[in-house]
């Protein structure tokens, strides 16, 4: 027939593949405060985070039941709520004060590059991919998540308004849509105007980063946030000359992989909790979708079917900045 | 359609609206200009093919519903998921947007965490079991209060559409938007696709039943129904044109050269027309209008030659 014979590229669509390893290891999140308290907070961390990077990898191990799983490590900069430092001087601290405890990072990446990478408006792009909850009795008419710059897990506390007969109603609380019995209704605030731009919120970036170390992103059909190699000049002077995403050790086990772990303080919980509310409530390229659970499921790790609950966590209490013997 | 995990989640019933009208602008877009007006995600790009027809398709976006469905005999069923709507621009003159779900036979007894639905897009899951005649019949009646209402999606995309800077909201001719609402239940494995019912109802609604096998996904079936509802929307169009008896010489313009039937719809449910053609004749009728118009034009023509030599001679005397 004709459609065999006859095509136009504009017209046809494909969805590139990405390659996974079995465990994206998060070694760390680095924000000024805890540059500002010194090198040795970074080495308090990273002695703390090598107890728990151990567990992971022997988890991993234990599950895929293989001596040497593919895990690939990662380490997070914030670039974009506040500038500090430069590439120059930071990242060679970083390193040194890992490789102290014994550990090896593999990828580094710039926080702002979850925003925009290469030019291309990921977080942009990953809103317009949000699909809010239903809460009960939504039959389609609901005014979408870009309008209103929140997404909730349930029903908002309604507007309290007065009746006709001027009499105040009374105040009525939010609901969880997916509560048992009690309801724990979260509202999380994906973005807010700077100076006529938009800012876009700690856990919504976050949720960007897990979705990218997911394996799950693509613009037009290709990955985004694809790691760049490093071959050993010096870092650059200004991290807008930084990639989003650095390779550094070129024996590294591919970037993203069909499940995450995350090691970071107690006190980003209640982040984290946000960005599984967004994960929640994003539908993926169904096609990379489908590619990460073909591939998993033929490994006989078959991914959980619902994209959040890939992502796992351990919070560990902060190092104390007196016992550092900094007083602050 | 299947799911993330490979698993085909078996839609038996696949229902859609699409609503069709003129793009209100004063000139026809072209295919760059198409993809921009179409383009409801950054992520994913507007398919635009320029043969036959200048066609362009938006990515599909997803509405999520928890509701009950429409149903002809009352029954009260639950229903939960997510909505598919897109819109269509053909010759860069006609638009189209339309919404649409597959249910499949039966649902969770209770509704799941969402992300259970997001990774099956376009599927509307019972709670409990689906009443699939009812539910087919009350999606063609259309629904009540709050009850699923794809209608509300696709006018809602329709106006979102309508609203693009790009447009400067004038219509070269005078036409109305119609309607077309369509369900496709699963037919038996061993036969072929077909076109049960094409009915004209009045204030420019259509309604379409369909029989399909198991193989052809909820998405072609809205890609024919598109189709459908295109052509009977330029028909009904020119059509209105002739009859008022107005000037044709719009329609020869804008539309008299879109009429390109089956030619963005599945190879497998393009059989599907041969029925409209064979009763009532769809592409006859069309002709008809055509050759009525051209008759129209040629004498229009003929005589204003007429009238200019006429004029011609009386000076020259």
């Amino acid at each position: 027939m004709s459609e065999a014979v006859f095509r136009e590229a504009t017209a046809e669509f494909r969805t590139q593949s990405v390659p996974l390893s079995h465990l994206s290891l998060e070694l760390g999140h680095l924000y000024m405060e805890d540059f500002e308290a010194g090198p040795q907070r970074l080495r308090e961390h990273f002695a703390e985070v090598r107890v728990w990077a151990d567990a992971a990898r022997a988890s991993v191990a234990r599950r895929t039941g293989l001596k040497r799983p593919r895990i690939s490590t990662c380490f997070l900069i914030d670039d974009y709520f506040t500038r500090f430092s430069t590439p120059a001087e930071l990242i060679p601290l970083v390193l040194k004060e890992a490789e102290r405890a014994g550990l090896v990072i593999d990828y580094l990446a710039r926080e702002s590059g979850c925003a925009v990478a290469d030019r291309i408006e990921i977080a942009e792009s990953v809103l317009h991919r949000l699909v809010e909850s239903p809460p009960p009795g939504s039959h389609g008419g609901r005014p979408t998540v870009g309008q209103t710059g929140w997404l909730a897990n349930g029903q908002r506390t309604p507007l309290t308004k007065r009746a006709a007969l001027g009499e105040v109603t009374g105040w009525q609380p939010p609901q969880e849509t997916a509560a048992r019995n009690h309801s724990v209704f979260m509202d999380v605030e994906l973005w807010s105007e700077q100076d006529g731009r938009r800012l876009w919120s700690c856990p919504f970036l976050a949720a960007v980063w897990q979705l990218a170390r997911l394996g799950l992103l693509r613009h037009l059909g290709e990955p985004v946030l694809v790691p760049r190699p490093w071959n050993g000049e010096d870092f650059p002077q200004d991290w807008d000359r930084l990639p989003p995403l650095l390779q550094l050790n070129p024996q590294a086990a591919a970037f993203s992989a069909y499940r995450t772990c995350t090691l970071m303080p107690n006190r980003f919980l209640a982040v984290e909790d946000a960005v599984r509310l967004i994960l929640d409530q994003t539908q993926v390229t169904p096609v990379a979708l489908q590619q990460v659970a073909e591939r998993s499921a033929r490994e006989g790790l078959a991914v959980p079917e619902a994209v959040a609950q890939r992502a796992t966590y351990v919070f560990y209490e902060e190092p104390v900045d007196g016992r550092l013997g900094k007083g602050t | 359609m299947a799911t993330a995990l490979g698993r085909p989640a078996r839609p038996v019933l696949a229902c859609g609206e699409v609503r069709t009208c003129l793009l209100p602008s004063s000139h026809a877009l072209d295919g760059r200009a198409a993809a921009q007006l179409l383009r409801l995600r950054a992520d994913e790009p507007v398919l635009v093919s320029e043969r036959p027809i200048m066609y362009a398709l938006s990515p599909e976006v997803l509405t999520g519903v928890d509701c009950r469905l429409p149903t002809s005999n009352g029954a009260d069923i639950r229903a939960v998921g997510t909505v598919i709507a897109r819109a269509a621009l053909t010759g860069g003159r006609v638009l189209q947007a339309g919404a649409y779900f597959g249910a499949p036979a039966t649902g969770p007894e209770t509704r799941r965490p969402w992300g259970h639905y997001l990774v099956r897009p376009g599927l509307v899951e019972p709670v409990g079991k689906l009443p699939e005649q009812a539910t087919a019949e009350g999606v063609l009646r259309g629904p009540g209060r709050g009850e699923l209402d794809l209608g509300m999606i696709s006018e809602g995309l329709l106006s979102r559409l309508m609203r693009h800077p790009l447009l400067d909201r004038t219509v070269p001719l005078k036409s109305r938007r119609t309607d077309l609402r369509w369900v496709a239940r699963r037919g038996p494995a061993d036969e072929g696709p077909s076109l049960e019912r094409f009915a004209l109802g009045e204030d420019g609604l259509r309604t379409v039943e369909l029989r399909l096998p198991e193989a052809v996904p909820a998405a072609a079936a809205a890609g024919l129904c598109e189709d459908l509802a295109l052509h009977d929307w330029l028909l009904t169009t020119v059509v209105h044109l002739v009859t008022r008896g107005g000037l044709a010489l719009p329609a020869v313009d804008h539309l008299l050269h879109l009429w390109m039937p089956r030619s963005h719809v599945e190879p497998v449910l393009s059989p599907l027309w041969d029925v409209l053609e064979h009763s009532p004749g769809f592409s006859r009728q069309w002709q008809n209008l055509v050759q009525r118009i051209r008759d129209q034009l040629a004498v229009q023509t003929v005589r204003l030659l007429q009238h200019r030599s006429d004029t011609t001679s009386a000076s020259a005397k």
